[in-house]
């Protein structure tokens, strides 16, 4: 067994940095364990957007989370894109580096989506020897989420915690169990969240994330535009258990709230911790009618965040 | 039956090309560029691709082919709100299906996604007699200059660094002005318009029913202060002689050219020339004087 969370501290609870919070950020300084960035909104940011990142960094730990590795991808891995990130995780100290187990792109050209990545042992060599080299120019252990995904592959021979399990094992790195991920992944692909979650390696899990998501009826959209469901509440209080406690960060994307009522969905996790010691919350799971947000017309997957301009 | 087994990448150019075809799932399936990949028709899909208990793979794939376009338009619009209120969104969500067909995403930052935006409307604009329309022209230029504030806003700025000061301008003796040299800050650049268009995205931020206007030759400075993008409505020798400031001349040479459009006497020009580098250095056009 390797050290719990590759022994990466557990930060405590978290929320993604977003531009539209840069104001109160700066001005109330909120009491927030840690942020976690969008990598490459700051990469080659030379304007305001690094500037407020550095001052946040003087305060708070931060952790940098990416969306263009490619990790899964049959181009070549881009060596100028891991040099900024590894030069701003210098500059910024973050804690560690995440991005996801998914490809975004392939002949040269990205879709910015974190696209599915048929499951079986051809992949998992192909991505475990490109986390090795990653791992190697970052000189540090990465940690891969799982991403919500809409499609399953008959090319696919193995399930997606067993990869997890056997890619954590191959190459070393760390897991980012995005809790809300699970739920809709295995709503999706009519599978058991409870199986996936007891089937990943626990000690490998450096961080949790948490978020909302839309339920079409016939599959759930991951939108991160909302409020956290009872049942991934459920799920989470599960992982927390089962892992011993990590880092748990919500990912809010769309129809962003004011920075208190993102800071207080966060904190709601709190209840769901301290079971053995009996002060959490007993949380009633409501019908699956009551329960799910309304689907809209524009639900897009997320994380998509992109930093429009200042104009006079 | 057993499925065929497709390899990693023929799998991803494959779902590449069907996800970033604008006709959707079933149509992108049959195209060349897919089969070229993956042999398959529509009605073959799950040979790839499996159902779920409630979605077929058609539907399923649906998901990310929709969403492509959905995420990538909503950058997008953020990257030109004034083109889009402009223009309506059914018409320039077009235009951006249409660009991302001809120019797709290269780079493993969104920052760059609009690089070819006012190109792409350039090159596509109806023509009249062999010139593009007034009306293209001013949708071109509109999209170049709210792809400048892009670039400006998050590009390398000065913030950080000492600007040259009014004050300090003023300390330079006459004789050294002509072989001087003004090193002007990374983010100032310069446009030449030939239509009033910062002038009208002024006027459509306030009022929505602001009315294009006709052309007119028009000169802009963009620079950024204090992380804010800022624009600057120049004349023809202001802008040739920051022009030529920027292109590394002497200030000598640089005002020599400006003279060049200069209608006033020798004494109004001297006074306005003082009068402009006041206020540019007050705007922070500059972060130094090189004296020979």
């Amino acid at each position: 067994m390797s050290t719990p969370r590759l022994g990466y501290p557990n930060l405590g609870f978290g929320v993604g940095l977003r531009a539209a919070h840069y104001p109160h950020i700066l001005k109330q300084k909120p009491d927030v364990d840690w942020f976690e960035i969008i990598s490459e909104n700051y990469i080659d940011s030379q304007g305001r957007p690094r500037s407020v990142l550095d001052q946040i960094a003087e305060r708070y730990p931060l952790v940098m989370h990416g969306v263009s590795l490619s990790i899964g991808s049959t181009d070549p891995l881009d060596f100028d894109y891991l040099e900024k990130l590894k030069r701003l995780a210098a500059e910024i100290n973050a804690v560690w580096v995440s991005d996801h187990l998914c490809w975004t792109g392939v002949a040269g050209l990205n879709a910015h989506d974190l696209l599915p990545i048929p499951l079986n042992e051809q992949t998992l060599a192909h991505v475990s020897e490109r986390i090795r080299v990653v791992q190697d120019v970052l000189e540090r252990p990465i940690v891969l989420e799982n991403p919500s995904s809409y499609v399953t592959f008959a090319a696919s021979t193995i399930s997606e915690w067993e990869f997890l399990a056997r890619m954590a094992e191959e190459s070393g790195c760390g897991l980012l169990l995005d809790v809300n991920n699970i739920y809709v992944s295995c709503y999706n692909h009519d599978l058991d969240p409870l199986e996936y979650l007891r089937g990943v390696p626990h000690d490998r899990v450096v961080q949790f994330h948490l978020a909302g998501h839309t339920n079409r009826g016939t599959h759930i959209i991951d939108t991160h535009d909302g409020h956290v469901i009872d049942r991934v509440w459920e799920l989470y209080r599960e992982a927390y258990r089962l892992t011993g406690g990590c880092s748990t960060l919500l990912e809010w994307d769309a129809n962003i709230p004011d920075f208190p009522v993102l800071h207080a969905e966060v904190l709601k996790a709190r209840r769901f911790i301290d079971t053995e010691a009996g002060t959490a919350e007993s949380i009633t799971v409501t019908s699956d009618n009551e329960w799910e947000a309304p689907p809209t017309e524009t639900s897009v997957p997320h994380p998509l965040t992109f930093i429009n301009a200042d104009v006079e | 039956m057993t499925a065929p087994q497709y390899d990693l990448g023929t799998i991803q150019r494959w779902m590449q090309s069907v996800i970033m075809y604008p006709g959707g799932v079933a149509a992108g399936v049959e195209t060349d560029a897919a089969r070229k990949q993956i042999d398959i028709t529509a009605a073959d899909i799950e040979s790839v691709i499996t159902r779920s208990q409630k979605l077929d793979a058609v539907q399923r794939m649906e998901v990310y082919s929709g969403a492509y376009y959905a995420r990538l338009m909503e950058c997008i619009r953020g990257e030109f709100p004034i083109l889009m209120a402009t223009i309506g969104e059914e018409l320039f969500d077009q235009f951006v299906v249409g660009y991302l067909n001809a120019y797709p995403s290269q780079s493993y930052t969104l920052g760059h996604l609009g690089d070819n935006f006012a190109k792409y409307l350039e090159e596509t604009s109806p023509r009249e007699a062999g010139r593009t329309s007034p009306w293209a022209e001013f949708l071109v230029e509109l999209a170049r200059l709210e792809w400048t504030f892009n670039v400006v806003f998050d590009g390398p700025g000065a913030e950080r660094e000492p600007k040259l000061t009014p004050e300090q301008l003023q300390t330079i003796p006459a004789e050294k002005w002509p072989d001087a040299r003004l090193v002007p800050v990374p983010c100032l650049r310069l446009m030449q318009l030939s239509h009033p268009v910062s002038r009208y995205y002024t006027e459509k931020r306030r009022n929505a029913d602001a009315v294009i206007p006709d052309p007119a030759e028009t000169y802009l400075a963009v620079s950024r202060r204090e992380y804010i993008v800022r624009r600057f409505e120049l004349s023809r020798p202001q802008y040739e002689l920051l022009r030529r400031i920027l292109a590394g001349d002497a200030v000598g040479t640089a005002i020599s050219r400006a003279a060049e459009y200069y209608d006033g006497d020798a004494e109004q020009f001297a006074e306005d020339l003082r009068r402009w580098f006041r206020v540019w250095a007050a705007e922070q056009f500059f972060l130094r004087i090189e004296l020979p």
